[in-house]
């Protein structure tokens, strides 16, 4: 896996990283981040198990980033590292992970890695504890998780290191629309 | 499940207006970003590494197109493994903005086909 950028920065003085490199295609950079805003800012699913899957595929697909970025609205909903570190294989004998979110990490594997996992108990756990409609905005959200991260890394944009870092969660710039 | 992976997502949104209408603007311009053929390649390409449609026609495509479908179709289990001289020979063929509409577009096709594989629309009642 590359960590040297493969794209350069088209924001002149900045170096390459996911919105700067994005910034070649303004058109696409404003589609996603008016989605990716809309999406965290949706109340059908708490921003704390968005969070939870969000994680769980930083580690499945290897996103250096992904892994090592906090969202502030989850962790204001009580995802501390003590939880996160449970998102790892074995999350199901978690004492810190709720059912729910167990539920969520099966759905989110299902999804990112193996769509035979979501059996027909992982299925009705998952109809137990969400919605119809919190199940169409996870399922939307585990799909540009899986995207967003594998573009990052097929771009190069993997950091060398990188500290855990707490940003404010994305949000919609009505300025932008 | 939806017959091919690339409106499984949309489809399971069908009770959210804004946020369908908002993942259609970015599909699209990503799609908008890129000659179609090319688009249709990637995603069909994609599709059959999922099992979902058949292998896309390579006769009469030129080697610079062969190397962006050989790129697209590692996406889906082989990301990691991406040499920095695969990602080179498709900026060479596309540019690097649209090597970077190319990386989404592949990127999103993948998981288009695995929120198909899951059924997430059937999941969400849609």
């Amino acid at each position: 896996m590359s960590t040297i950028p493969r794209v350069s920065s088209a924001v002149p003085g900045e170096p390459a990283h996911f919105g700067s490199v994005l910034a070649h295609q303004p058109e696409i950079a404003a589609s996603f981040f008016a989605l990716y805003g809309r999406f965290w800012q949706s109340e059908v699913l708490s921003a704390r198990i968005k969070e939870v899957a969000r994680m769980r595929n930083a580690r499945v697909t290897q996103c250096g980033f992904c892994r090592n970025v906090r969202f502030d609205k989850a962790v204001a909903q009580g995802l501390g590292e003590d939880a996160v570190d449970d998102i790892a294989d074995g999350y199901e004998t978690s004492g810190r992970l709720t059912p729910a979110e167990k539920a969520v990490l099966k759905f989110t594997d299902a999804l990112i890695h193996d769509p035979e996992l979501l059996t027909g108990d992982a299925k009705a756990a998952l109809q137990r504890h969400l919605t119809p409609a919190q199940i169409a905005e996870l399922g939307l959200g585990v799909t540009l998780f899986l995207a967003l991260a594998k573009a990052l890394i097929t771009m190069g944009l993997e950091p060398e290191t990188m500290d855990r870092t707490v940003l404010p969660t994305p949000a919609v710039l009505e300025a932008a629309e | 499940m939806t017959p091919t992976g690339g409106s499984a997502v949309h489809a399971a949104l069908a009770g959210d207006a804004v946020l369908a209408e908002h993942y259609a603007a970015f599909r699209a311009s990503t799609e908008a970003a890129l000659d179609p053929a090319l688009v249709a390649l990637v995603r069909q390409g994609v599709a059959a590494v999922h099992g979902l449609e058949s292998a896309p026609d390579e006769s009469g495509l030129d080697e610079g197109t062969r190397d962006c479908l050989a790129y697209a179709r590692r996406m889906p289990f082989e990301h990691t493994a991406i040499e920095d001289a695969e990602a080179a020979g498709v900026v060479a063929h596309l540019g690097e903005a649209g090597f970077v509409a190319f990386s989404v577009l592949a990127a999103l096709a993948d998981a288009e086909c695995r929120a198909a594989l899951v059924d997430l629309p059937g999941l969400a009642g849609s």
